[in-house]
């Protein structure tokens, strides 16, 4: 590997680690007020040193060939445990080159690939903008120091989770990114909401965990290494090394030479490890059924929720899925499982997001409903998929961060009030922040030529193509089950365009398999789509609350409700300028084709995306004008109603919410306007008549069924009181709710119980053997005389017994 | 003289100290002659080890084998210290009560047991109240026919 680049590479977690520890030594008595000085400039440093990758990794991976572009730099062994696993070529489910004795060897690896270019780019840019804001934003706090420290101890672990080339390494610091995610929830400990929300993010993050330590297991018994890259073992078995004491390669997981041979598992061990890897994803990237954490997260200081809890650590879970895209490609089960766990998190948080009226929280929300994005995007399988993702994954971090930061001005101003019921109209007195967060907003909400816009519609495209190759596929078979004639016409149809991507993969699917991806690929579309226009509407509800309307200050704010300091709306600027321009920068060709990204490009020259199946699907891409234009038209319809409910006419919004209450329904179950009914000129006119006409009974019978009628709907009715629409979504569909009640009470219970076999039944067995010696002592107590004759005695006593023995027993 | 001849009597000299000892040990009260045939058991069992060093040694053929005498050597020296050690303790323990009898110092016994003394040493009499006196060295004593009278008692 290239001299600097490796310097680089081990600068950009060196840096900020050196200052995490020179803060966390000095912060609390030398450095003071100062503490974010060593923090900003390692970060900073750390963020050049990341471009100098980028431009490396740039340059040289043009001339890299089909197999992409990757290094790697050891900088010392960790671990090497010789012959650790025998791999049995006879079992199926182990790929038959990997088959052999393997050690157990985990080095100290950086890499250097596309991916991780990007990534190490985007946390060391976020971060360093997020570090210089919070010196604005937690000046004054009684910790400085440690806030400042627990930045820099997170921006070590992150930029080495993206950057290690193996899998107990990633763990490793996917933990120590949690740890840090932890520490800074529960900043304000003081709180007991922060500390339980810390607490609760760290449990549930266990439970994605166990899954994901379960994965590398399965990884490790499946191809006897658990690094990226390949690495060289020494052959023979231990204590015969003079036998053949040859090197032989180890082929890494995810290393070209895998890839190109497409040397994985196949069937349930492939779906397995991918299913656990998901969930290790879900856990981190707050994906349902794990989602609950990330919304309590916020009670943590807003530059922590704007970096960790939005632009990059959320993300390590798409970062992860899309490094083992080739994992993940063996298995279109598991693929199909991302995709609708992704497509469904995004239209559950952005229907809960809509009603939220913390700031923050809709913001929260916002965030797992991108991450779905990302997965949905990850699942759909195919290079344009995994690569939007990535793609609104680096996007994502721009305009969410500016969100964040633009709500932390906000609530900076209004003096840590945080509800939007609470202020409005701050237009005129906080311009700046009114003007980036309109901005991070129009990003968000995917309008042309805002970042998200590229990025969503990315990810629009690639459920598209997929759905419509699925269905090539099908017509294909459909036209060979007619006449085998016909079969090079069918060949025809492969050679136009992008959709003849995935012949490969897809010919191994049976039909129903592809009848069954189809729909569920369409209906995950469409949810996308929902999910595009919630987006819309939530965040610029939460805009218009914001900022429209009457202007109100809360109490709180004091003589605070002022614009923040330019050290806190500069990066605020820095970001929006990047919202604007991060998409439109690598649109490759103005002219022709709007969908040949150069972003993509460049990642699509990582190992992972660059050979093997995914390979085959990467066509040549395309600009889809109508999936954009109805994703545009979508988004502009939930912007526009957005403001017209929210924008001055309350009372919109509020017939919003008695229809979504169901009130109308409602009313229907009381009687009385079956009495009412009668008010009405033609029906009294008609009851009047059949009365005078003796058939006063029909009436009252009609009457009488009407009322049966009432009674029978107010049944579920008066049920649907609790869960109408609106509840629903206020209360988060009460997830937190089911899972304590399913989840939490049950273990509290079996604590319970075992809490009592403890102190009863195990401190009682050992309190039983406890209770031996004092029986023993009490009838040994006489003999303790004092005499010093007595104990002669006994000596010689037990010495006689022991000749006496001696003698009579002789062997 | 036959080894093993040489090595019965030897065991038997060992053997009769070491009795000796063990009986004056349990019977006696007294702190001193308790102490004294503690001794008397310690040289039983070192004459004992003199005699199968030297057994032994022979039978490798070599008629002068030291390794018992010297290892006895060796205790000796340890029980010369064990000697000032005990007899600090017994003087230290006769300083307290003014007795040398080892049935009054029976803290070592549970609670709750009761102290047990089978006989009580008998008063000393006023006339056993006479002390000997150092005598003035480089001059023949003059023996006092009351201290020629008294001594063995004490």
């Amino acid at each position: 590997m290239d001299d600097s680049l490796r310097h680089y590479l081990i600068l950009i977690p060196a840096l900020p680690l050196a200052a995490a520890v020179l803060v966390a030594l000095l912060g609390a008595k030398v450095l003071r007020q100062y503490s974010h000085w060593p923090i900003i400039l390692a970060l900073a440093g750390s963020f050049v040193c990341s471009l100098a990758v980028l431009s490396d990794v740039m340059n040289a991976s043009k001339t890299a060939g089909d197999s992409g572009y990757e290094q790697v730099t050891t900088l010392w062994t960790w671990a090497d445990i010789g012959h650790a696993y025998n791999l049995k070529p006879s079992d199926p489910a182990v790929p038959a080159t990997d088959a052999g004795w393997r050690n157990f060897r985990i080095d100290i690896t950086l890499r250097a690939d596309p991916l991780t270019a990007i990534m190490l780019t985007m946390v060391t840019f976020i971060s360093s903008l997020v570090a210089l804001y919070a010196s604005g934003y937690m000046h004054g706090d009684r910790a400085y120091w440690r806030f400042f420290a627990y930045i820099g101890l997170f921006v070590f672990s992150m930029t080495m989770l993206v950057s290690v080339s193996n899998f107990v390494l990633l763990f490793v610091f996917w933990e120590a990114v949690g740890v840090c995610s932890y520490l800074l929830i529960g900043f304000w400990y003081q709180k007991p909401e922060a500390a339980a929300a810390g607490k609760k993010a760290f449990l549930v993050n266990r439970i994605g965990d166990f899954a994901f330590t379960t994965a590398i297991f399965l990884i490790w018994c499946t191809y006897g290494t658990l690094n990226y890259h390949d690495t060289v073992q020494e052959s023979g078995i231990r204590g015969q090394e003079s036998a053949a004491a040859e090197n032989v390669t180890v082929r890494g997981v995810l290393s070209p030479s895998r890839i190109a041979a497409n040397d994985y598992a196949t069937g349930a061990i492939a779906t397995a490890i991918c299913l656990l890897l998901l969930l290790g994803g879900c856990g981190k990237s707050a994906q349902f059924p794990l989602h609950v954490w990330l919304p309590d997260a916020m009670e943590g200081p807003t530059p922590v929720s704007a970096l960790i809890h939005a632009a990059t650590m959320v993300t390590a879970g798409v970062y992860m899925v899309a490094r083992c895209t080739p994992l993940f490609a063996a298995s279109p089960t598991a693929q199909l499982v991302v995709a609708c766990i992704g497509g469904f998190t995004a239209v559950m948080a952005g229907l809960i997001a809509v009603t939220q009226f913390d700031l923050k929280r809709v913001l929260a929300y916002s965030t797992v409903s991108q991450l779905g994005y990302m997965f949905l995007a990850l699942g759909v399988g195919t290079f344009s998929g995994v690569t939007s993702g990535m793609f609104h994954l680096f996007t994502h971090a721009f305009f969410k961060a500016l969100l964040f930061l633009g709500a932390g001005s906000v609530m900076h101003a209004m003096g840590g009030v945080i509800d939007m019921r609470q202020f409005g109209g701050l237009k005129r007195l906080m311009p700046y922040t009114y003007a980036t967060f309109l901005f991070g907003c129009l990003a968000l909400s995917g309008v042309f030529p805002f970042a998200g816009f590229w990025s969503k519609d990315a990810i629009l495209g690639a459920i598209h193509d997929k759905v419509h190759v699925i269905e090539h596929e099908q017509a294909h078979r459909a036209s060979h089950a007619s006449g085998a004639d016909n079969s090079h016409a069918s060949g025809e149809d492969y050679a136009h365009g992008s959709h003849a991507a995935t012949p490969g993969v897809l010919q191994a699917w049976s039909d129903e398999q592809l009848a069954t991806s189809r729909g569920v690929y369409q209906w995950l579309y469409y949810g996308a789509m929902f999910a595009t226009f919630l987006t819309a509407f939530y965040t610029f509800r939460a805009f218009a609350l914001t900022f429209h309307g009457p202007e109100r200050i809360p109490t709180q704010a004091g003589h605070h409700a002022h614009e923040s300091p330019p050290v806190m709306t500069m990066p605020l600027m820095i970001l929006a300028f990047c919202s604007f321009f991060v998409g439109l920068l690598f649109v490759g060709n103005w002219r022709s084709n709007w969908g040949v990204n150069t972003f993509v490009e460049f990642l699509g020259r990582t190992p992972s995306l660059a050979g093997g199946l995914i390979a085959a699907t990467r066509g040549v891409p395309e600009f889809h004008i109508d999936v954009a234009g109805q994703s545009s038209l979508i988004a502009l319809a939930g912007i526009g109603i957005a403001l017209f409910l929210y924008l001055g006419h309350s009372h919109e919004a509020q017939s919003l919410q008695r229809m979504w209450n169901m009130e109308g329904v409602r009313r229907a179950t009381d009687p009385a306007w079956i009495a009412r009914l009668e008010g009405i000129p033609a029906v009294a006119f008609v009851s009047l008549n059949l009365r005078r006409a003796g058939l006063g009974f029909v009436v009252s019978f009609l009457g009488f069924v009407l009322g049966l009628f009432a009674l029978i709907l107010s049944v579920p009715i008066i049920a649907a009181t609790f869960i109408t629409p609106y509840r629903l979504s206020a209360n988060k569909f009460y997830f937190d709710e089911i899972y304590n009640a399913l989840i939490v009470w049950p273990l509290r219970i079996i604590a319970g119980v075992c809490a009592w076999i403890d102190r009863w039944i195990i401190d009682g067995l050992v309190d039983l053997a406890g209770a031996i010696p004092p029986a023993i002592g009490y009838v040994m107590r006489g003999l303790q005389v004092g005499l010093v004759q007595f104990y002669a005695l006994a000596m010689v006593l037990g010495m006689l017994i022991l000749a006496a023995a001696r003698l009579l027993w002789s062997p | 003289m036959n080894e093993v001849a040489l090595l019965y009597n030897f065991l038997i000299v060992g053997g009769v100290l070491f009795a000796l000892g063990l009986i004056g040990f349990i019977v006696r009260r007294n702190l001193i002659v308790m102490f004294l045939c503690a001794e008397l058991m310690l040289q039983g069992v070192s004459i004992s080890l003199i005699g199968w060093g030297r057994y032994h040694g022979s039978l490798g053929g070599s008629t002068d084998a030291w390794g018992g005498q010297m290892l006895v050597i060796f205790i000796i020296t340890v029980a010369a210290c064990e000697a000032g050690i005990a007899m600090a303790l017994i003087l230290m323990l006769a300083r307290r009560i003014g007795k040398l009898d080892s049935a009054a110092w029976q803290n070592l016994r549970e609670d709750g047991q009761p102290i047990y003394v089978d006989r009580e040493v008998p008063e000393e009499r006023t006339e056993d109240r006479v002390w000997p006196h150092l005598t003035p060295a480089g001059i023949q004593p003059l023996t006092d026919p009351d201290i020629i009278i008294h001594r063995p008692r004490v």
